[in-house]
């Protein structure tokens, strides 16, 4: 397996969070996270990306203990909900200050420039481009080191009908290519088009894991999600 | 229309309190008030002034007795030569020393550190009460006075300016880069490459390092200062920027946005700078600021650029700051492990 969470759990003050979680996940999953605002699922992926550390619990990512972050960090790529760019800088600059950090050839740059269609704004200051173009950054940046798994926070949140396709096509093409995708959503046809496996979260506690089609078929999706 | 304005204003209000905006609005105004009083009440009680005199010179009976009568007023010390006086007053051990005059049968030389100074100020006015006292109105015992620190008053001036840039780059831009850094979470961003905790704290220390040194020389070429022990003047500098940059990201760390940093570095930046600037002024300020990091790095400062100080004279200023600048590093490094408002 390539990533076990055993007990994870995290308690924000107003009583919020993730109660004991226990997964598994296997090398090229796809992997929706689902649940009411507050359930837990951006906790849960901001504790895998070490965003947040847990209470307690354990996660283990190709054996190696997430508490090892400089030693995980070439595994695991985070794109948040919204993208944590330096707004000042050009396109360029914010991806070669990563790939400097994660010592990986400029060539990549120019690889990533051209994969995701941003060689026209290589220049351009990230505080003026459209907010898909700034998420197309972010998910370039996130891919600089290639990294085996890939979590996408609500990675379709705010942008229109054909940049929504767009991330489509692109989390398609990454999981086609092997990689391991886990993402955060709270729209149907995102399950229904993407993941090969749901794992729904209420208030904090796992409540359903299994494939889409019996995630549609179960008495939590009618209770939870049908009016 | 006016229901909105209102709204929008208690809302305005609801923000500034909660990113502690409304401190500063409580704070400043009580800060000066307390730091004046401790000014201006600083004459009325002040200490014994501390005298030297040189033990094997000759000096007018009557100015000798009228001393020696005025125990509740000095406090007399006898030094072997003027050059061991020159170094105690240098050294604060005494506020002035007193040279017999040359060509005058009861006139006197005061050197003192600084001429305007509290200390100067006051041995003049208790020398020339004395006098009246004892003589009516006559020629002033004191017929010169001479300063120890060299230079005119832009110089003079010049430890405070440098001790405002060092502040200024360590509790206002420092912390308000770190909490922005953590607010638009590209400092989580930059956690999730390789880098370790300890790199980024190190970039931070030495960009505010950078900053620092560059606005002191600056200054320092613009206004074409000498310097005294150049090596003395260095060492201090960077030890200082080092210490203000580590306890300016260490602020930052406390704060969740730019916002509550930039307050919360400017109820640090007052109560550093102003006691510290104003210990020239007030024995009751300069008691205050002994425990500050600030006066730590002032009076070193000022010791060198005025009084040819040494670094080698100044061994616990130049630790006391590079502990404080540990001390805070290694809280920022907890912080940050924690996430701590990340």
């Amino acid at each position: 397996m390539l990533i076990k969470v055993h007990n994870l759990t995290k308690v924000y003050d107003e009583g919020r969070g993730l109660q004991p979680i226990n997964l598994t996940v296997e090398k090229g999953e796809l992997i929706a996270v689902i649940g009411h605002n507050g359930a837990g699922k951006s906790t849960l992926l901001k504790m895998l990306a070490s965003w947040h550390l847990p209470d307690s619990g354990q996660v283990v990512v190709d054996g190696i203990d997430l508490k090892n972050r400089v030693a995980v960090s070439r595994k695991i790529g985070f794109v948040p909900e919204v993208p944590n760019l330096f707004e000042f800088f050009s396109v360029e600059y914010n991806l070669k200050i990563f790939a400097r950090l994660f010592q990986v050839p400029f060539l990549r740059i120019e690889e990533i420039l051209q994969e995701f269609d941003l060689l026209n704004f290589r220049k351009n200051r990230v505080q003026i481009l459209s907010k898909g173009l700034r998420q197309r950054v972010s998910i370039g940046r996130t891919l600089l080191a290639d990294p085996p798994i890939l979590l996408f926070d609500e990675p379709t949140s705010g942008l229109d009908f054909d940049m929504t396709k767009e991330i489509y096509r692109m989390i398609k093409a990454f999981h086609a290519a092997g990689k391991t995708i886990i993402f955060t959503s709270h729209r149907p046809e995102e399950i229904k088009t993407l993941a090969t496996r749901v794992i729904m979260l209420h208030q904090g506690n796992l409540v359903f894991d299994g494939p889409p089609r019996e995630y549609f078929q179960s008495e939590v999706y009618e209770k939870l999600c049908l009016l | 229309m006016m229901k909105n304005i209102i709204t929008l204003t208690l809302n305005d209000l609801a923000i500034a309190f909660k990113n502690k905006t409304i401190f500063l609005i409580i704070f400043i105004p009580l800060f000066v008030f307390f730091s004046l009083k401790l000014v201006d009440s600083a004459p009325t009680d002040i200490k014994k002034v501390k005298i030297g005199l040189i033990q094997d010179a000759v000096y007018a009976p009557v100015i000798l007795q009228t001393i020696a009568s005025a125990d509740g007023v000095f406090t007399l010390s006898r030094v072997s030569s003027e050059e061991e006086g020159k170094s105690w007053v240098k050294e604060k051990r005494l506020d002035g020393l007193l040279l017999p005059a040359e060509n005058q049968e009861k006139g006197l030389i005061l050197i003192v550190l600084e001429k305007g100074s509290l200390q100067a100020l006051s041995i003049i006015e208790t020398f020339s009460a004395l006098q009246n006292l004892v003589e009516g109105k006559n020629i002033n015992w004191i017929a010169d006075i001479q300063s120890l620190q060299q230079g005119g008053i832009q110089k003079q001036t010049l430890p405070t300016w440098i001790l405002m840039l060092v502040l200024l780059v360590g509790f206002i831009i420092m912390p308000a880069q770190v909490a922005e850094e953590k607010e638009k979470k590209l400092l989580i961003a930059l956690l999730q490459t390789p880098m370790r905790e300890v790199e980024w704290l190190i970039a931070k220390v030495l960009s505010g390092m950078i900053l620092i040194l560059t606005a002191v020389i600056i200054l320092q070429v613009m206004c074409n200062f000498e310097t005294g022990s150049i090596l003395s003047y260095i060492a201090f500098i960077l030890v200082g920027s080092f210490c203000f940059s580590s306890y300016g990201i260490f602020l930052g760390f406390l704060c969740r946005n730019q916002a509550s940093a930039r307050t919360l570095g400017v109820l640090f930046y007052l109560p550093h700078l102003i006691p510290s600037a104003l210990s020239d002024f007030s024995q009751k300020l300069t008691s205050i600021a002994t425990f500050l990091p600030s006066y730590q790095l002032y009076e070193p400062i000022k010791n060198i650029l005025l009084n040819d100080g040494h670094i080698s004279n100044l061994p616990l200023e130049w630790i006391s700051l590079l502990c404080v600048g540990l001390l805070t590093f290694l809280f920022s490094y907890l912080l940050m492990k924690r996430r701590w408002l990340m």
